[in-house]
């Protein structure tokens, strides 16, 4: 949401400080290419965007409302003005009445036929109603209007892929790239064209530059590249990697192939092979991120990163890590994280946290006993929950008698 | 030509050949009905197919296959058009890991992902999942951005046959400039490797599960599939798709196009699916190619014409029933039995042709036939009457060594000197005699063979010419009103040739003994043909007077000779487009014969002082009581006239011959007799019915009536007593003709009968031997006797000589062969002596069983010899 509210209050400030920003832009195509914030966060299909929660639509779509306001005032003050419709289309597109949009964009170009800029709103607002042959009609207009507006190619990009010229979209992707380097999505689009092109090689690289940008789902991909050896050396820890960088986006596909794999490991139906390269694959992940903190050493085979930055009271890490290394199946991450449940952290963790019983929770349901342990403990003795003994034994199920005995004394012995 | 004819005979006489060629011809017509209405013809040929389908018991679909298919829940889950493809992906790659053998995605994949299903994220990611499954079958796209290595196209094509219905599906088709397998035989390829060899079929047929339709086929739904795949339930996916070959319809299905034999209407890919049923369950349903189909149709064809034309019509009719209805059996056993479909429409209409056919064949061809069978009858006839000639020479031979041998024996008694060479000679000859007796006794064997042949062949034409109950009522009606009162078969079948041959113009010969109704007949041969409407002329050649001959025939004009005061036209005149009966052709002058047989060949004459020719148009029917052949070998009448008069001949039987119709005449006549009289028409007695049939009538018919007019003329009661007949005693038995020796025959009472047991036995001699019980030699010695008897008293006339002892013209050519070699043999034995004392005493020694009054004609021959040529030509010695 971030770069939308950035993109919102930039075209409050153009509004409200520089109204010509834009047309004097449209009017020199060659002077320079167009600001970066909004070139580096482009809502490639606005309409098929995942849902907003609530709260986050409310006082935007509020802001958008007064802002449409001033647009259309601006507009009925100088009507006349190209740039002043272009505007309000741009807010109309936002707010998604796409009908409104085109009609504002052929207005604007009936006053300036060689506005580039509102060639490549119409071509956008057309991509959003699939009218593929008139959008790709516009787009080219705007290139040809404006050859450096790299956006309309990475629109014409996406249109070319829809329409199945793969060709005319690999070369869309890589204009756009050309005209702007830190353009990541572009990068990511080309990487998936080229990967549908059969050319694997070359999409991972455009695909780990995409990646290394923050684009979540060139992560997803990466990591699916890396598990199966497409184009890259095939590496189980590098697939881990990647997908946890994802998730981190909230990316669910990732997470979903991360449960697999996590699965696979913890599986007993599974083919031995695969387990054994599934464990190999969290185990080498866990140690690859010590790479992320040279300064630190390993004093002990015992300790890993996460309790290691506990150690060193790196509290911006420390907690973070060890959720990765616990969701990377590490029994010594997710007993510091048990305790660290319990008793809390200050000041920098309150006790029971949420995220903590949430990574206990998933990885004890894939199978993970040292984390069907701890739930026991959780749930028998009610800490941060309350106190439920038939959810506890119902974790146990399945675990070695011993396991179970153990753990079930312990509750026992509890007051 | 001669070939040709050869061949066409062959053909005539063979219902295998008959058969075989109706057959053929009957498949190709078939062949040819089918493709003017190949709808028609395909509905019927997969009638029975089509009906086993429907009604059979539903055959088990296979454990292995699993479909995966939408369902409203699926749809609530997933949306209500197409899917995005990165579920498929899912879905895809959940079925792999979960043990899937085979993976089919029956999903368009020309078109890119809308932006709004995912775009190229959602194509990259079906594109991985298809890479990680090793191979997945899709439905054919010429150009795809998502064909790879691992993206296994197959069509959707079927093969319709020509009544709009899908039976069968191509296992491969070229699309583009690719060869592209069948949707369901590339699943099938990839399930099972090693069993792709089996299949040979271009296109299968299709075992259809069920009705045909996409339910009868194990399917679950995507939503539950989702639901395990969300909840990790790796037991069931396991279930689900473990070793299985799974197949996800994602799309939504469109309307069916194709219809199906059980009547069901579906998609070219429900079709697919069933094909891959069929072929992983292995329960295939073949049919015979179409070489088969028509050999088959050919076969059926040919057999079908082979009972028609081979059995009677009753029974043909049900042979081909039964074989038709057969064939229906063979065809539904062999479809539930092996599961080969068996061609219906076209056996049907061959057979329906054949039948048509082969009536048609018979009724065309049953006159050629019967030719045919004559022809082979008169063929075996001349081969028996040859084989006959080859027998008497060697029996003739076997006789002269064994005479031979005997004069060898008294030579070799005689002269102990010459005995060592007569020996020598005695063996040769005892050998040559073992040889020729061998010999004999194959060609009687021959004979023999020939002759059961022969009466084979006249069961057969007497079968087929054998004068029915109605026939004969008819000929009797018939013969009756042209005035011949007689219910005689030989006589009715003579009669019925008689008119047959009327038609004709041919001139006609009439053979028999005075009274047998010769005129009658001549008057009926005219009634009977075209000429009925014109004159009728008969003459009495013995009536005529030398003189007037020429006159009277040919007439003559005003002034040609002393009385003829005036123009008259002449017999062949007044018979002009008529019919010409010339009566006791056998006493016309040899001198008139020659003028006559003129007329007869120009058909032109003078009339006595005309000089220009006269043209006539006049059939010829002679008649006469001699016989003509004897006239002619005697000279005293004309062989060239002869043969002329012979066109059409009939031998009319005396009243001995036909003594059924001796009442039936006597009837007759006393009616007609009665009628003129004006009286009752009187009875006669049983006994004197009695007489009357025991009485020989020599004037034969004439007689009778004669009789017959005395008796009502002088009789006064009207029942005729034996008495009143006033019959003379006569010789009790009327001997048969054979019997009766002509003169020149020898006298004695023996000789008599040997001679009537000859001509019985067409002077076989064994046969004689055996029927007399004599030693065979001793009828040989006889008949040699009478031979040389009837040459002395014909003075050398050997032609003759046959004729007087074979009595029946067809042994003569028999008798004078014998004749003819026992007389060369005489002479050859008398030859080599200087004297006649010498040769008669050799002859005595050598004829020692001859009795002497044939001796003495032996005698007679001798001298005759040795005075014809006084000096010998060879010496004793040499």
């Amino acid at each position: 949401m971030a770069p939308r509210l950035l993109l919102m209050v930039l075209l409050w400030t153009c509004f409200v400080v520089r109204p010509s920003v834009y047309s004097s832009f449209a009017q020199t195509p060659d002077e320079q290419a167009p600001p970066p914030v909004i070139i580096e966060s482009p809502p490639p299909t606005p309409p098929v965007d995942e849902p907003l929660p609530p709260e986050f639509i409310k006082p935007e779509q509020e802001d958008i409302v007064v802002l449409l306001g001033q647009l259309r005032e601006n507009v009925r003050s100088a009507p006349r003005s190209a740039d002043d419709r272009l505007k309000l289309a741009e807010g109309l597109y936002r707010i998604g009445d796409l009908d409104a949009t085109i009609d504002e964009c052929r207005i604007a170009i009936g006053l300036k036929p060689d506005h580039a800029r509102a060639h490549l709103q119409l071509g956008r607002a057309l991509m959003a109603k699939q009218d593929w042959r008139s959008s790709l009609t516009e787009l080219k207009e705007a290139t040809h209007l404006n050859p450096a507006l790299a956006q309309a190619h990475y629109n014409l990009g996406t249109v070319y892929y829809t329409t199945g010229n793969l060709k005319a979209a690999i070369e869309s992707y890589r204009q756009a790239l050309a005209l702007q380097p830190s353009f990541p999505d572009a990068r990511y689009r080309l990487a998936l064209v080229l990967k549908l092109g059969h050319r694997d090689q070359e999409s991972a690289q455009f695909m780990e530059e995409a990646a290394l940008s923050g684009v979540p789902q060139a992560q997803y991909f990466l990591g699916n590249a890396y598990r199966t050896g497409q184009g890259v050396e095939k590496s189980g820890a590098a697939a881990v990697y990647w997908w946890t960088k994802a998730v981190e986006f909230g990316h669910q596909p990732a997470a979903t192939s991360l449960s697999h794999l996590r699965r696979q490991a913890l599986s007993a139906t599974q083919p031995e092979k695969k387990q054994r390269e599934a464990l190999e694959a969290f185990h080498a992940y866990r140690e690859k991120l010590w790479d992320d903190f040279p300064e630190l050493t390993r004093t002990d085979d015992s300790e890993t990163l996460g309790t290691t930055l506990l150690k060193h009271n790196r509290a911006d890490h420390a907690v973070p890590v060890l959720l990765q290394e616990s969701y990377a199946l590490s029994d010594v991450a997710q007993t510091e994280l048990a305790r660290l449940y319990e008793f809390g952290w200050e000041p920098h963790l309150a006790p029971f946290d949420k995220n903590l019983l949430t990574c206990f929770e998933t990885t004890a349901g894939e199978g993970f006993v040292p984390a069907k342990k701890i739930l026991a403990r959780i749930y028998g003795k009610g800490i941060g929950t309350t106190p439920d003994m038939q959810k506890a034994k119902a974790q146990l199920k399945g675990l070695p008698k011993p396991d179970i005995k153990n753990v079930l004394d312990e509750l026992s012995v509890q007051p | 030509m001669l070939d040709s004819v050869k061949t066409w005979r062959v053909f005539l006489q063979s219902a295998w050949l008959q058969a075989s060629a109706i057959g053929l011809l009957a498949t190709l017509l078939s062949l040819n009905l089918g493709a003017i209405a190949p709808a028609t013809f395909a509905a019927i040929d997969w009638t029975a197919y089509d009906s086993w389908l429907r009604h059979r018991a539903p055959i088990p679909v296979n454990a292995s296959l699993i479909l995966v298919s939408r369902d409203q829940a699926s749809e609530t889950e997933f949306g209500a058009g197409q899917w995005d493809r990165a579920v498929l992906a899912r879905f895809i790659t959940v079925a792999h890991e979960s043990g899937a053998v085979a993976i089919g995605l029956n999903h368009r994949i020309a078109q890119p992902s809308q932006a709004q299903l995912g775009g190229a994220a959602s194509d990259a990611l079906l594109l991985e999942a298809t890479k990680a499954a090793g191979q997945v079958v899709y439905p054919f796209e010429l150009e795809s951005s998502l064909a790879s290595d691992h993206t296994v196209f197959g069509h959707l094509l079927v093969h319709p046959n020509q009544d709009h219905v899908v039976r069968a599906v191509p296992l491969s088709a070229e699309l583009g400039a690719q060869t592209v397998p069948a949707f369901g035989l590339k699943l099938f390829e990839l399930a099972r490797p090693q069993a792709r060899s089996t299949i040979t079929d271009a296109a299968p047929l299709v075992n259809y599960a069920g009705d045909g339709s996409l339910e009868t086929l194990p399917a679950i739904s995507f939503a539950s599939l989702w639901d395990a795949l969300e909840s990790h339930q790796d037991q069931r996916l396991n279930a689900w798709f473990k070793d299985k070959v799974v197949v996800f319809l994602p799309d939504p299905m469109p309307a069916g196009t194709w219809s199906l034999p059980t009547g069901q209407v579906v998609t070219g890919s429900v079709i697919h699916l069933h094909l891959l049923n069929t072929l992983l369950t292995d329960n295939r349903v073949r049919r015979l190619g179409m070489m088969n189909s028509n050999l088959v149709t050919f076969l059926l064809a040919g057999l079908l014409s082979w009972f028609l034309l081979h059995a009677r019509e009753s029974q043909a009719l049900a042979f081909a029933g039964a074989l038709v209805m057969a064939y229906g059996g063979l065809l539904m056993v062999s479809l539930i039995l092996a599961h080969l479909v068996l061609p219906l429409a076209l056996p049907l209409s061959a057979a329906a042709l054949v039948f048509v056919g082969t009536i048609l064949w018979r009724y065309l061809t049953a006159g050629q036939r019967m030719e045919l069978l004559e022809r082979d009858m008169l063929r075996v006839q001349q081969e028996a009457g040859a084989i006959r000639e080859a027998l008497i020479l060697r029996e003739n031979r076997a006789e002269a060594l064994q005479e031979d041998l005997d004069q060898a024996r008294a030579a070799v008694a005689q002269s102990t000197g010459r005995q060592e060479h007569l020996s020598r000679t005695a063996e040769t000859l005892r050998t040559e005699l073992v040889d020729i007796h061998v010999q004999e006794e194959a060609a009687r064997q021959k004979l023999d063979d020939l002759g059961r042949e022969l009466a084979g062949l006249r069961a057969v034409a007497g079968s087929s010419s054998k004068l029915g109950d109605a026939e004969l009522e008819q000929l009797r009606d018939e013969c009756r009103r042209l005035g011949i009162v007689t219910r005689n078969h030989h006589l009715l079948g003579l009669f019925r040739d008689l008119k047959k041959g009327a038609r004709s113009q041919l001139p006609a010969l009439l053979l028999g003994e005075a009274g047998t109704g010769k005129e009658l007949c001549a008057r009926a041969i005219h009634q009977l043909s075209p000429r009925s409407g014109k004159p009728f002329i008969a003459v009495n050649m013995a009536a005529i007077s030398p003189e007037l001959f020429e006159s009277e025939l040919f007439g003559h004009v005003r002034g040609s000779f002393t009385g003829a005061t005036m123009d008259r036209r002449g017999y062949f005149e007044l018979a002009h487009h008529g019919t010409l009966f010339l009566d006791e052709i056998g006493d016309l002058r040899l001198e008139h014969q020659g003028k006559l047989l003129r007329v007869l060949q120009e058909k032109t004459f003078y009339r006595v002082g005309a000089t220009t020719p006269t043209t006539v148009d006049v059939r010829i029917v002679a008649a006469t009581n001699r016989d003509l052949q004897r006239g002619v070998s005697e000279s005293w009448f004309r062989e060239d006239l002869y043969f002329r008069l012979k066109g059409l001949v009939f031998r009319l039987p005396p009243l001995g011959n036909r003594q059924d119709d001796i009442k039936l005449l006597a009837e007759h006549c006393l009616a007609d007799q009665a009628r003129q009289l004006g009286r009752e028409t009187p009875k006669l007695t049983q006994e004197a019915l009695d007489a009357l049939m025991q009485h020989e009538w020599k004037g034969n018919v004439r007689e009778l009536r004669q009789c017959l007019e005395q008796a009502v003329a002088l009789a006064e009661r009207p029942l005729l007593t034996k008495d009143d007949l006033r019959l003379q005693a006569a010789a009790p038995v009327a001997q048969s003709d054979r019997l009766r020796a002509p003169k020149i025959l020898p006298e004695p009472a023996g000789d008599a009968a040997v001679l009537a047991c000859l001509r019985l036995n067409n002077f076989d001699m064994q046969a004689t031997a055996k029927v007399i019980g004599w030693d065979r030699s001793t009828v040989t010695q006889r008949l040699k006797g009478l031979c040389f008897q009837a040459l002395v008293e014909t003075g050398g006339d050997k032609a003759h000589a046959a004729a007087t002892l074979a009595g029946d013209p067809s042994l003569t050519r028999t008798v004078e062969l014998k004749l003819m070699d026992y007389y060369e043999h005489l002479l050859a034995t008398i030859q080599t002596f200087a004297t006649v004392e010498e040769a008669l005493l050799d002859c005595k020694r050598r004829f020692k069983n001859l009795p002497d009054r044939h001796f003495q004609s032996v005698e007679t021959l001798v001298r005759q010899q040795f005075s014809a040529h006084p000096s010998p030509m060879k010496s004793h010695q040499a």
